[in-house]
């Protein structure tokens, strides 16, 4: 059973503990910012192969762009969460706190992606 | 992505990590990786004007005392100029290490902005100082000198915090700029040594206040 079987209208490229946190830290920064691959390392707590890994799936779906360039003549990848990336995240939290107000069937039988009753038309 | 190293195949091992999340365990996850970022990318703001707000009193307090009615002790003077000048350097050098250390490894527009702001303020006391130097070599009367250092440091620091507060689209620092130059002007009228006076209490009042805002932020963003 995949993530996306389990939790309806959770993106699954970003349901994944290692994506969460990578969109997470990128969605921290300007959104005309980007970080360098260490410095998302060190503060995802994840090995190299690990982050290249699940980066690599983020930057296939579009949701990060990654840039190389030369700094003192030294190799740098730069991340950045792009737009559509960063409003994957908003509407992957919106989702996770619409599932977490309705745990389980609401009474009009609305499931666990309905909206919470007391939500606005 | 060269420095990925080699280590792809331990990636791909790795993709068993993606086990399914239930929504509890994701917003576990969600929390916590932002609480992590927030502690390793932001700046403690309530704490810096905390100390800015205490140099101020004890830095203005102290050189009211010494300016006090019918006595001018130059020794308890110059101790206040150098509390004043040493804790608004901790200050500072406090803002800009944790913002150098903390925006490591980010490169971009904002970030660039946040680094020509924080590297506006010495430039700007710098020219405030200069202007005052020389407006005393050209004669200015020396019973305005000790009116004239203070209201610059303070009229200087309150368009440092009009300016960071349209730049940040931060109310509580626009607000409190505000209220500085209002102080500066009141100490102005003051004279000397009321000036001191007006700018350790009701100078130092609006920097406490703004940090018991900020902590109060930093408080709700944690909860």
């Amino acid at each position: 059973m995949s993530a996306e079987d389990l939790l309806p209208g959770l993106d699954p490229v970003i349901h994944a503990q290692p994506r969460l946190r990578i969109t997470i830290v990128l969605a921290a920064i300007g959104e005309d910012d980007k970080m360098t691959f260490p410095r998302l390392q060190e503060l995802t707590g994840m090995t190299a192969g690990n982050l290249a890994t699940h980066l690599r799936k983020l930057e296939d779906a579009g949701y990060v762009a990654v840039t190389k360039s030369f700094r003192r003549r030294s190799p740098v990848t730069y991340l950045a969460l792009t737009r559509p990336g960063r409003r994957a995240l908003e509407d992957y939290t919106a989702a996770l706190q619409r599932l977490l107000a309705v745990p389980g069937s609401g009474p009009n039988g609305s499931g666990p992606n309905g909206a919470p009753d007391s939500d606005p038309p | 992505m060269s420095d990925r190293g080699s280590a792809s195949a331990e990636g791909s091992a790795r993709l068993a990590d993606e086990e399914p999340l239930s929504p509890q365990e994701a917003l576990a996850i969600v929390a916590d990786q932002q609480h992590a970022v927030d502690r390793s990318l932001q700046v403690n703001v309530a704490l810096m004007h905390g100390v800015i707000g205490a140099a101020w009193l004890i830095g203005f307090g102290v050189a009211y005392l010494a300016f006090g009615p019918g006595k001018a002790d130059p020794a308890v003077a110059w101790t206040a100029a150098a509390v004043i000048a040493v804790a608004n350097a901790i200050a500072a050098a406090a803002g800009l290490g944790q913002t150098m250390r903390r925006g490591r490894g980010i490169e971009g527009r904002s970030w660039d902005a946040m680094r020509m702001y924080l590297w506006a303020w010495p430039v700007a006391f710098a020219g405030g100082y200069a202007a005052d130097a020389g407006l005393q070599y050209q004669g200015l009367p020396e019973r305005l000198v000790p009116l004239l250092w203070p209201g610059t440091a303070a009229g200087v620091c309150g368009l440092m915090y009009l300016a960071g507060g349209l730049f940040f689209r931060d109310k509580i620092h626009y607000a409190l700029g505000a209220w500085i130059l209002l102080v500066t002007a009141a100490s102005m009228f003051a004279g000397v040594p009321g000036n001191f006076a007006v700018l350790a209490l009701a100078g130092s009042a609006g920097f406490l206040v703004a940090t018991w805002r900020y902590a109060r932020i930093r408080k709700q963003a944690r909860d």
